[in-house]
């Protein structure tokens, strides 16, 4: 089990975890999301609009996957519906200061699509 | 009185003889059956040896897989068993016993085909042996030597036969219950040892061995936590009875969890299951039912394969069958495809889960027993757990034929507060904030302020299970309650609270500073509480 569940848009891969990101899965997830960059992504999106919570283990590891992404010239972008409370954490901790934060999975990729060109684009 | 018949058959031929009389009342003796079976065998043997005036007497027992008879039991004769003589079946003096299955005298063993060299060095001159027969069927042989020569006559064989069936019943009694002791073990140790505890739901199981026969077959059910906070219930049988359907029971049941549990959905997990148990080549068929409840969402996923439907109990009362494809029961037909359905389960539902022991009646439709299976759910009461209560109604008394199992699950709802032990893992987080998260929706609040108690709770014990790190069966207790417009979590364990650390959970502590209106942090010798209040705005009630 990888933790994530992945498809391919427009040629990146989008990945919804399959369960609550926490201290019993951030590990799996990460590891899930890593793969993709060692197959060859320079851009993920981790689509987090049907993921009811994330504590401070899987913010810890959202922090260091995207400085581990960034050494590989690779981007994360994550999904946060506007109306969602998750959008409240994002901000308690300051998510977007390291990792691009979008409402939706098309706004994400639309950011991503020139991110192959000119990496880390700003956050939308 | 056990072997009654026989008993007049062998004192008819006995003719008038008091001490013979006497001799097949101590054969027939029914005490013995309240001996070990060595000891009764042992027992049956001396005073079959003294009724027939003869120095020797054994038993030897047939070893079907590899057509040896091996001695079991001896009297007179005690080293046959000590140096586990065996003997071919068809060669020597019992080997034709058990082959021929018919009684076979030896009146001069000096010339006779003799295997068993014990024999020749006891000296033995004579010989009478019988077939041990159950159901017509040989399993041993039993016979008695003398040391000098000697005539056996009718009425000699007659009574041994007599012990010889006496024996032949002990044997096979000792066998089945052997049998059934290893099946019973095996089933115990695969039905959960104790139903989880979910606030606001009531569980409760039935598993009862069919009256006759063998004490177990193949039905199970199981009940466990998967990752994404839903609820797994399984019930299911597999074809057939004894140790043979127990072990692939077993089997079954561990790989289906494994399926569940790794996040395979419903469908994939009962189509690779399928698939498994063809390719084992079993040739075993099971029928399972597998259902996955968000108890959030007040919804619940069913597969069927082969099984019969569960019953559920709308909140007003009224029962049904669950409506979901029948499916074909797996173990089969290899490749096949089984579709899951989605039904909501509001909160006050019931469900019931059983095997076909429960709707299969001897002598009654099919139809008849479903209805009885529905009026019975519809009588429940809240005092008795439901399927304690359909027991009563329609199982209670009777001898079953078959194996019935019976797992009910009630949606009682949570009351104005909650407390739960929980074990100190992170595996149990989400379960934890799952059920924090149906309270509080109960309790009125908006979905920002359950998100915010929630994960604040979550992060606290996060915490918990943090410090109880490497301990052994460590947990921690989770108690909300709800004060007017104020509702507290408390988060209490056993270990000492860390200050902030670089990353992760020093973040956690802002995260709770954030979310809710007041942390508080006590440090005590004897562990760490954490009691989180927030003010609900909204005037929910």
């Amino acid at each position: 089990m990888t933790g994530v569940e992945v498809q391919l848009r427009a040629e990146i891969p989008v990945a919804r975890p399959q369960s609550d990101i926490d201290g019993a899965t951030a590990r799996q997830i990460r590891d899930g999301l890593a793969r993709l960059v060692e197959d060859g992504a320079d851009s993920i999106v981790l689509d987090l609009s049907d993921t009811p919570y994330v504590d401070s283990a899987g913010i810890d590891m959202l922090f260091r996957l995207s400085e581990r992404l960034r050494q590989r010239r690779a981007v994360l972008y994550v999904v946060i519906p506007d109306e969602a409370p998750l959008r409240r954490l994002a901000q308690i901790v300051g998510l977007e200061r390291a990792v691009s934060v979008h409402p939706t999975v098309e706004a994400a990729l639309a950011s991503a699509a020139p991110a192959s060109d000119q990496p880390g684009a700003a956050p939308s | 009185m056990p072997g009654g018949d026989p008993a007049a058959r062998a004192a008819a031929l006995s003719g008038a003889d008091p001490a013979r009389l006497e001799h097949i009342r101590r054969i027939a003796d029914s005490a013995l059956s309240y001996l070990s079976l060595e000891d009764a065998l042992s027992e049956l043997l001396d005073r079959i040896r003294s009724a027939l005036e003869a120095d020797t007497a054994a038993i030897l027992l047939l070893d079907e897989d590899r057509n040896v008879l091996l001695a079991r039991a001896a009297r007179g004769l005690e080293e046959e068993v000590r140096q586990g003589v065996q003997v071919p079946l068809h060669r020597g003096f019992a080997g034709r016993v058990a082959a021929e299955n018919r009684p076979i005298v030896i009146e001069d063993m000096s010339h006779a085909d003799v295997v068993n060299p014990i024999l020749r060095q006891r000296g033995i001159r004579s010989m009478l042996g019988v077939p041990l027969r159950i159901e017509g069927r040989v399993i041993g042989v039993m016979h008695i030597g003398t040391l000098h020569q000697r005539i056996f006559n009718d009425a000699d064989t007659t009574l041994l036969q007599l012990a010889a069936d006496r024996a032949a019943l002990a044997i096979d009694d000792g066998r089945l219950t052997e049998q059934r002791s290893v099946t019973e073990i095996m089933q115990r140790t695969l039905l959960p040892e104790a139903l989880p505890e979910v606030p606001g739901v009531r569980f409760s199981a039935k598993y009862l061995p069919a009256g006759t026969g063998f004490g177990v077959g193949g039905d199970w059910y199981d009940i466990f936590h998967l990752a994404n906070g839903k609820l797994a219930f399984v019930i299911g049988d597999v074809v057939g009875r004894g140790v043979l359907a127990a072990s692939v029971m077993a089997e079954v049941r561990t790989a289906l969890r494994a399926y569940l549990v790794e996040g395979h959905d419903l469908g994939d997990t009962m189509a690779l299951l399928n698939d498994l148990l063809v390719s084992m080549g079993r040739h075993r068929g099971a029928t399972a039912a597998v259902l996955a409840l968000d108890l959030e969402a007040q919804e619940l996923e069913l597969v069927l394969a082969g099984h019969p439907p569960p019953v559920v109990v709308a909140p007003n009362g009224e029962p049904s069958f669950l409506e979901a494809p029948a499916g074909i029961p797996i173990g089969i037909v290899a490749g096949e495809e089984y579709e899951p359905v989605r039904r909501p389960l509001p909160a006050g539902s019931a469900l019931l889960l059983y095997t076909d022991g429960l709707i299969e009646r001897p002598g009654e439709p099919l139809e008849a027993c479903m209805d009885r299976v529905l009026a019975a759910a519809r009588s429940r009461s809240h005092e008795l757990p439901l399927a304690e209560h359909i027991y009563t109604e329609l199982v209670h008394g009777d001898a079953l034929e078959d194996d019935l199992a019976l797992l009910a699950i009630e949606l009682v709802g949570l009351g104005h507060s909650i407390e739960m032990r929980l074990e100190a893992n992170p595996m149990v987080l989400t379960r934890m904030r799952r059920t924090l998260g149906r309270w509080l929706l109960g309790e009125g609040l908006s979905e920002e302020e359950r998100f915010s108690v929630v994960l604040a709770a979550s992060e606290a014990a996060g915490n918990a299970v943090e410090h109880a790190y490497g301990a052994r069966d460590a947990t921690f207790a989770l108690s909300c309650t709800r004060e007017g417009d104020l509702v507290r979590v408390k988060v209490r364990d056993s270990g000492r609270w860390r200050e902030s650390q670089p990353h992760g959970r020093g973040r956690g502590l802002t995260i709770m500073r954030a979310l809710v209106d007041d942390v508080e942090v006590v440090r005590g010798a004897k562990g760490t509480t954490v009691t989180l209040t927030k003010r609900i705005a909204s005037d929910a009630q």
